[in-house]
């Protein structure tokens, strides 16, 4: 069983590796291929790759969101060196018009704050539901004791949340 | 003082306004007429008949614990018997001193007693004026199956010179307790007063006889001797020597004084015989002497020269029975002194099964002696650990003993258990009716083995002696000999609130009411005693709603009439038993509805509403229902505070999926956007 466990967790090790290999692969040969295009996406995406490298969390989602939301806003200048030809001047043109630079950057910074403030306010509405059912358990509970002589329950949960 | 003046109150209701109750409806009793001498032996006041005001009666007073012959007294209320006085009526009376007490009404002689009497009466007198008509009253008597056990100069009446005595009344005490030991016979008289049972018409005739002698000599025979002497003078040399002597008689009288003074009850002629004077002196019995020992047996400083003597030893002296067997002294004695082989082998018969038993075992010891004594004398009665007593005086025996000397109790109680009534009958088959009095032995013993309250010497105490009053503490000051009288006094004592800290049923009242109810209740009261010494709540409760159970029945078995002082006791005390409802709105709802039905003082519907099954049922039902449904919310309630740890990481991940979501959205939107816009 042990065994078992060890060679399964170690086939999806092997997968995750080959996964990551796949990736750089595909990254080198963009970066080999397409090297003005690598350029403008790194320098685009660089604060959401820069999360991905820090970014701890199995399978890193804070890092996912802010690379999604910069690749939302880095498809236009991509597309746009594509257009004029993929070159590594036009490239460094794009990245110094800062409109272009800092939309990307804006939109990995709302990335950010969406993977940070989504969770609080799910927490919420999660703790909010849980508050009113203890509510109503509670008054439930509290009608039987009435009702049966039924003795309070002690350590009474004062707070569902806590 | 609040306390009394409420239950003297309440008494007042029961007894009539506050006057005293008339006893049979119709006689009250004069306390301010006492009529002394009048109740041979017993205080005696006169009566008021509420029909006939003119009748001359007297109202005998009972004494505690000497209880009255209620079976002569429902019998000889309906008859008719010349010659003697006859009860009227038995009942209970306040007395001047406020509280209750027992009285028997009978007519009042119509001259003094012959106590006082000072002079040798004649034979034509003693033939006419006593004998006959004594001898018809006794014949009376005899053809109820009753005796009269009081005969003695000072209970004997007469009118005027000439006129035949009456016998006075004998009913107001047990019976023989009056006697001394002249009066009886020896085998009567060695029994303690309320022991002597009530015997048979011979012991009436001896009585008769020796009272026939007092009046013939002037003076009381062997009067100058203790009891003790008195039997034992009797028993040495015969009643008939011990009593006349060396006097001379006329023969009418001394033929006939031999007869009726003989030994064996069997001996002596019946009272029919004593019409006619002349028969019964015909009637001569040829009676053995006892056989007599050429060498006496010394036991301490008495020299014993007959069985019957050696018997009497053995009665007071029970030790000296071991003795005697283990040194083999009695043996000898029987075979080589007195030479009765025959009663020799019956006394080897009897030791040889006390040899059946450890040598340790005195209840063993003890019953050899008792057989013994039987044995050597089969005329005497049951000796106990120096204890006499007759079968028949049981009963009040052991209620004397019972209230008064514990240690004579804890003796009767060790004979009750070791079955000796059965034991000694089987001694002597020819005197006695044996199987009879095994089933006797048998029935006491199943009385005294029902554990607690209900059972015990106080069940049998009240089982045998019929108008016993109740001893509970509880009833103190109050005469309850009849069960219907018991309800009405508890119901006076639970209008005093300050009386109802005790239990309405104690350890007597159970007795009393599991005796005089003969078995109905019985089951009740098993369960009521086993519930009492269980302790505990449970059992306690179960204790309280089998008294329910029984004073419910019976006042539905002896009356229509509300007790609601009794029934508010009763709901006062089983108010805890409401707990048995879980639901609060019910158990409310159960209580009003107590409250409302001990006002209306009936039993039964109390009993009824702690015993409605089926609603106790459901509530138990709906009960384990709420219990399993608070489980649930405990459990859920526990299963939301434990949850706030995955919660969270649930509200992280559904979060990350909504920006993620949000990400693809806004890709897919430029992406879109390059392409079409």
């Amino acid at each position: 069983m042990k065994a078992a466990a060890s060679g399964k967790s170690g086939a999806g090790q092997g997968a995750g590796r080959s996964w990551v290999w796949l990736q750089g692969l595909a990254c080198g040969a963009v970066a080999t291929l397409a090297t003005p295009l690598a350029v403008l996406l790194g320098v685009l995406l660089l604060p959401g790759l820069v999360v991905l490298l820090l970014d701890r969390v199995p399978g890193k989602p804070v890092a996912r969101i802010m690379l999604t939301c910069g690749a939302a806003a880095s498809i236009w200048p991509a597309w746009h060196l594509w257009a004029q030809g993929m070159t590594m001047p036009g490239a460094l043109d794009l990245l110094a018009d800062a409109s272009a630079l800092g939309l990307a950057w804006a939109a990995t910074a709302a990335g950010w704050v969406l993977a940070e403030l989504m969770p609080v306010l799910v927490l919420l509405v999660l703790e909010g539901t849980s508050r009113r059912r203890d509510a109503e358990l509670r008054a439930a509970r509290a009608r039987l004791e009435a009702e049966w002589g039924i003795a309070p329950q002690t350590g009474e949960i004062s707070d569902a949340g806590e | 003082m609040a306390a009394n003046t409420a239950e003297t109150s309440a008494r007042g209701e029961e007894g009539g306004k506050g006057g005293p109750a008339l006893i049979g409806g119709r006689y009250r009793v004069d306390f301010a007429v006492p009529l002394p001498g009048a109740g041979g032996g017993v205080v005696a006041f006169a009566a008021r008949d509420a029909q006939y005001p003119a009748a001359s009666l007297m109202a005998l007073q009972l004494r505690a614990f000497a209880p009255s012959r209620a079976h002569a007294i429902e019998i000889l209320a309906k008859a008719a018997i010349p010659g003697l006085l006859l009860p009227l009526a038995e009942g209970v009376s306040l007395t001047p001193e406020g509280g209750e007490g027992g009285f028997v009404i009978c007519p009042a002689p119509t001259g003094p007693s012959l106590a006082g009497n000072a002079r040798a009466w004649g034979e034509r007198e003693l033939l006419e004026c006593v004998l006959r008509p004594a001898a018809l009253a006794l014949d009376g008597l005899a053809g109820l199956g009753l005796t009269h056990r009081a005969i003695r100069p000072d209970n004997l009446f007469q009118g005027s010179a000439g006129e035949p005595v009456t016998l006075g009344a004998a009913w107001a005490s047990p019976p023989a307790s009056l006697q001394t030991a002249v009066f009886e016979p020896p085998y009567v008289a060695m029994c303690p007063p309320y022991a002597r049972g009530d015997g048979g018409i011979a012991d009436d005739i001896y009585a008769l006889g020796v009272s026939m002698l007092t009046l013939a000599l002037g003076r009381v025979p062997m009067s100058g001797l203790d009891e003790q002497a008195v039997i034992r003078r009797k028993l040495d040399v015969g009643s008939y020597a011990a009593l006349v002597g060396d006097v001379r008689l006329p023969s009418m009288i001394a033929d006939l004084l031999r007869g009726m003074l003989a030994e064996d009850p069997a001996h002596r002629p019946p009272p029919q015989l004593y019409l006619d004077p002349s028969a019964a002196r015909a009637r001569r019995l040829a009676v053995r002497p006892a056989r007599r020992a050429q060498r006496p047996l010394e036991i301490g400083e008495r020299r014993i020269w007959d069985a019957r003597s050696l018997a009497y030893t053995l009665v007071a002296q029970p030790d000296e029975a071991v003795r005697l067997v283990r040194s083999h002294t009695l043996d000898h004695w029987l075979r080589r002194s007195l030479g009765d082989t025959a009663l020799a082998s019956r006394v080897e018969d009897v030791v040889r099964q006390r040899s059946d038993s450890s040598a340790e075992d005195t209840r063993a010891e003890t019953t050899m002696a008792m057989n013994l004594v039987a044995v050597l004398d089969p005329l005497a009665p049951v000796s106990w650990r120096g204890l006499a007593f007759w079968p028949d005086g049981l009963g009040t025996a052991l209620a004397q003993a019972m209230f008064e000397n514990q240690e004579v109790a804890k003796k009767f109680e060790e004979f009750v258990a070791a079955e000796g009534l059965g034991s000694w009958a089987m001694m002597r088959p020819d005197h006695c009716d044996v199987t009879a009095l095994r089933q006797m032995a048998q029935h006491y013993r199943m009385w005294q083995r029902i554990r607690g309250l209900g059972g015990g010497l106080a069940r049998i105490a009240y089982a045998l002696a019929p108008s016993l009053p109740c001893a509970s503490p509880l009833l103190a000051g109050r005469w309850v000999a009849r069960l219907g009288d018991l309800l009405p006094a508890l119901d006076a004592l639970g209008r005093v609130p300050e009386r109802r800290r005790a239990e309405p049923i104690d350890a007597h009242i159970a007795a009393f009411i599991a005796a005089r109810q003969e078995g109905r209740l019985g089951g009740d009261l098993g369960i009521f005693a086993a519930g009492a010494l269980q302790g505990g709540s449970a059992g306690q409760n179960e204790g309280q709603l089998t008294g329910l159970r029984a004073l419910a029945r019976l006042q539905a078995a002896t009356t229509t009439a509300p007790f609601p002082g009794l029934a508010a006791w009763l709901a006062e005390r089983l108010a805890p038993l409401l707990e048995r409802w879980s639901n609060r709105a019910r158990r409310a709802e159960a209580e009003a509805e107590l409250n409302r039905l001990a006002e209306a003082g009936q039993l039964s519907p109390i009993l009824a509403l702690f015993e409605d099954h089926h609603a106790l049922a459901s509530d138990a039902a709906e009960f384990k229902r709420a219990v399993a449904m608070v489980a649930r919310i405990d459990a859920e309630r526990a299963a939301l505070r434990a949850g706030a740890a995955t919660r969270k990481q649930r509200a992280a991940e559904i979060g990350h999926e909504i920006a993620l979501g949000s990400g693809m959205m806004a890709l897919a939107a430029s992406v879109g956007w390059l392409v079409f816009g």
